[in-house]
């Protein structure tokens, strides 16, 4: 069948429908017969695409019976449910652990859950739930081990085994929230080296980082969800797996859908489930996940050419340790894989923290596995919701934040004589004095005890008593966090300064003390 | 060229030591990074191999305290491509190949002295290791 280019292009605007191809449609059925036959034309996202931008969405419609997707990014909210089978005598586990990592026991006697986040009490922060899935999946031994209480049925109190995924009766990969469909780009703006589920952060925009896969995500290639649901058959950790639903924190409308899925990790491969350890955030599980999307429609051959350049997703500031962090504009996927993007006229170098190269292969095997006819599609039993609000915790507490204790800083300039600063600390009675230039901008510090010794020294200048290097705080940041600023490096007052490094005030260690009735 | 990382203390922060050593054996140095203020500081410095072990023996007659930085290795079966560490690397010794995987270039690496993507990596794929081969005999690492 010849489909005519004018007839499409007034269909794609939407102001006619019954021109042309509009209601031409193949069912998912006929595809898994082409697939049994060996006929059917599976195109990676990538590939996709490219044939879209040289022949047409028509001719695509045409040719193209499905396109394969692919992501392989950390993500957290991933686990596994494990059965164990029963000792003798048997127990009904109360506190169990493999490799270290406290796995919970959310069901009955033998029945486990490794969430990828759990972390080894031996090696936090380096070992953790995801490592232990990744190990288990790989055939690697792992050790168990678990307490209990002991029942009239259940009598044994410990039990200590080593196990591999041979010796387990399920071990299914159960993954709550996996392939979001755009991420956050973080940057930090403060004068320190953050370290966050977006990586290591380098102060002063000195880098940024960004998660997923743009253009070859799933869900980017079927944003109204018309072949997506429940019982969509996947890629999953290198083995075939399902949707069961929507993700936890699915936000469709702002085009940050999610994705809920299970499959059955004994048969799935190390490759496509590695642990990861992010340093002073925790541990995660990459996952390696694809979804066929089948080019039911002309829409859907229209909606799987989307461009990395017409995905956006908002430059957020990580060092502002608030729900809602301040943003620096927006940047498309293609500016992100570019290298750098750019920040208030500066150009800022960024990488990725989800392989884009692994998420490629996710969508190479799956289309690989459709033309073999060892892997056929599903309709879903009832499609991703379109309309869920995503909403904040509901919070009968309110906590303490910088600017509700913070008073007003007693200054001086740095060529006053210390003298005249040691009487202000006097009459003042104070231990900080924050030293500034004319404008009010941050310069230095100086406590009591600095202008005790230098008079006793018979120092004059207050540039050789003062400290430069001023940790500090600002107003929006909760006082939580503040206070464990003044810990870290065992100092007792944070001038607060504004994005210029203006003062406008001080906290010190009694203020937090106060409200947070702890001595830090 | 051969890499060596000189530390001076606060007192020789403000001597010419490296240009002494520079004038004296006629040697270039290229200075790959410098972290200097009033305390002392760190300097990693290229050198030509075959002057390495005078250069480092004047260094240390003159007090102050040499050593050779470990280099920065990749385990290629841990990388997964992520791509995190490409952007924290200051001399862009890391990049993204057109298939998107990741390389790393050994000669621009400046080593332990910087370290700044081993701990960013989720995989735990790059390590500090020690020279090997070329010199490392004659006791090098050992702090003067
Ligand atoms: S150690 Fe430093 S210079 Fe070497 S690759 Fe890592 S970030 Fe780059
Ligand atoms: S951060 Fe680690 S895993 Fe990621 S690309 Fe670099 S070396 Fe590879």
């Amino acid at each position: 069948m010849i489909y005519s280019r004018s007839a499409f292009s007034i269909c794609i605007k939407g102001k006619a429908t019954t021109l042309s191809n509009e209601g031409k449609t193949r069912t998912v059925e006929e595809i898994n017969a082409k697939i049994r036959k060996g006929d059917a034309q599976v195109l990676t996202a990538e590939e996709m695409k490219k044939l879209v931008e040289s022949s047409g969405v028509e001719v695509a419609f045409k040719e193209v019976d499905v396109v394969t997707t692919g992501t392989f990014g950390a993500m957290c909210s991933s686990g596994a449910v494990i059965n164990l089978g029963h000792s003798d005598p048997p127990i009904k586990i109360d506190h169990a652990w493999i490799n270290d990592v406290e796995v919970c026991h959310p069901g009955a006697a033998v029945d486990i859950f490794i969430g990828a986040t759990n972390m080894s009490e031996k090696q936090p922060f380096e070992y953790g739930g995801g490592h232990v899935i990744g190990d288990l999946v790989a055939g690697k031994e792992v050790e168990l081990r678990a307490t209990a209480y002991g029942t009239d049925c259940y009598p044994r109190t410990q039990v200590k085994t080593t196990l591999t995924k041979d010796d387990l009766n399920q071990f299914c990969l159960l993954n709550f929230r996996n392939g979001y469909q755009r991420y956050n780009c973080a940057v930090n703006s403060s004068d320190e080296t953050i370290y966050t589920y977006m990586s290591k952060l380098l102060p002063r925009f000195r880098n940024a980082t960004y998660s997923g896969a743009g253009e070859l995500n799933p869900l980017m290639n079927d944003p109204d969800y018309e072949t997506m649901g429940m019982g969509t058959r996947i890629f999953l950790g290198g083995g075939q797996g399902y949707i069961i639903g929507e993700g936890t924190q699915h936000s469709p409308k702002n085009l940050s859908g999610t994705l809920m899925v299970k499959g059955d990790a004994k048969k799935m491969t190390p490759e496509y489930l590695q642990g990861a350890a992010f340093t002073k955030y925790g541990t995660s599980l990459y996952v390696g996940l694809g979804v066929p999307i089948p080019i039911l429609n002309m829409g859907l051959a229209k909606k799987t050419a989307i461009r990395d350049s017409e995905i956006f997703t908002d430059i957020v500031d990580y060092s502002v340790p608030r729900r809602d962090r301040p943003k620096f504009g927006q940047v498309s996927y293609k500016e992100l894989k570019s290298g750098s993007i750019t920040i208030n006229g500066k150009k800022v170098r960024v990488s990725s923290l989800s392989s884009l190269k692994m998420a490629k292969k996710v969508s190479q095997t799956l289309k690989s596995w459709i033309e073999e006819g060892t892997f056929t599609l599903t309709s879903p039993v009832e499609r991703l919701p379109t309309s869920t609000v995503f909403k904040s915790m509901r919070q009968t507490e309110e906590i303490p934040f910088v600017v509700s204790v913070m008073h007003p800083a007693v200054t001086c300039t740095e060529d006053e004589e210390i003298r005249a600063i040691a009487e202000r600390i006097v009459t003042k009675s104070v231990n900080h004095i924050v030293v500034v230039d004319a404008t009010g901008k941050l310069r230095g510090i100086v406590t009591s005890w600095d202008i005790t010794r230098a008079m006793a020294e018979g120092k004059k200048a207050l540039s050789d008593i003062e400290s430069r290097n001023v940790i500090t705080a600002k107003p929006d940041e909760p006082l939580e966090v503040a206070s464990k600023r003044l810990a870290q490096h065992n100092i007792s007052a944070l001038p607060v300064v504004d994005i210029e490094r203006k003062v406008l005030g001080i906290v010190t260690s009694e203020d937090v003390a106060k409200l947070l009735g702890r001595r830090y | 060229m051969g890499r060596i990382l000189i530390r001076v203390n606060e007192e020789q922060v403000s001597e010419p030591i490296a240009s002494q050593v520079i004038i004296e054996y006629k040697v270039p140095m290229v200075i790959l990074s410098a972290h200097i203020n009033s305390k002392g500081g760190e300097i990693l410095v290229e050198i030509p191999d075959d002057t390495e072990d005078k250069i480092v023996e004047a260094l240390r007659k003159r007090g102050v305290t040499v050593s050779v930085p470990k280099s920065i290795e990749v385990d290629s079966e841990k990388c997964f491509s992520c791509g995190s560490c490409v952007a924290l690397c200051p001399v862009e010794a890391i990049s993204l190949t057109s298939d998107s995987s990741v390389q790393f270039d050994k000669e621009k690496c400046l080593g332990s002295t910087c370290s700044i993507c081993v701990d960013a990596c989720p995989a735990r794929a790059i390590k500090a290791v020690k020279p090997n081969g070329n010199g490392s005999q004659n006791n090098r690492e050992k702090k003067s």
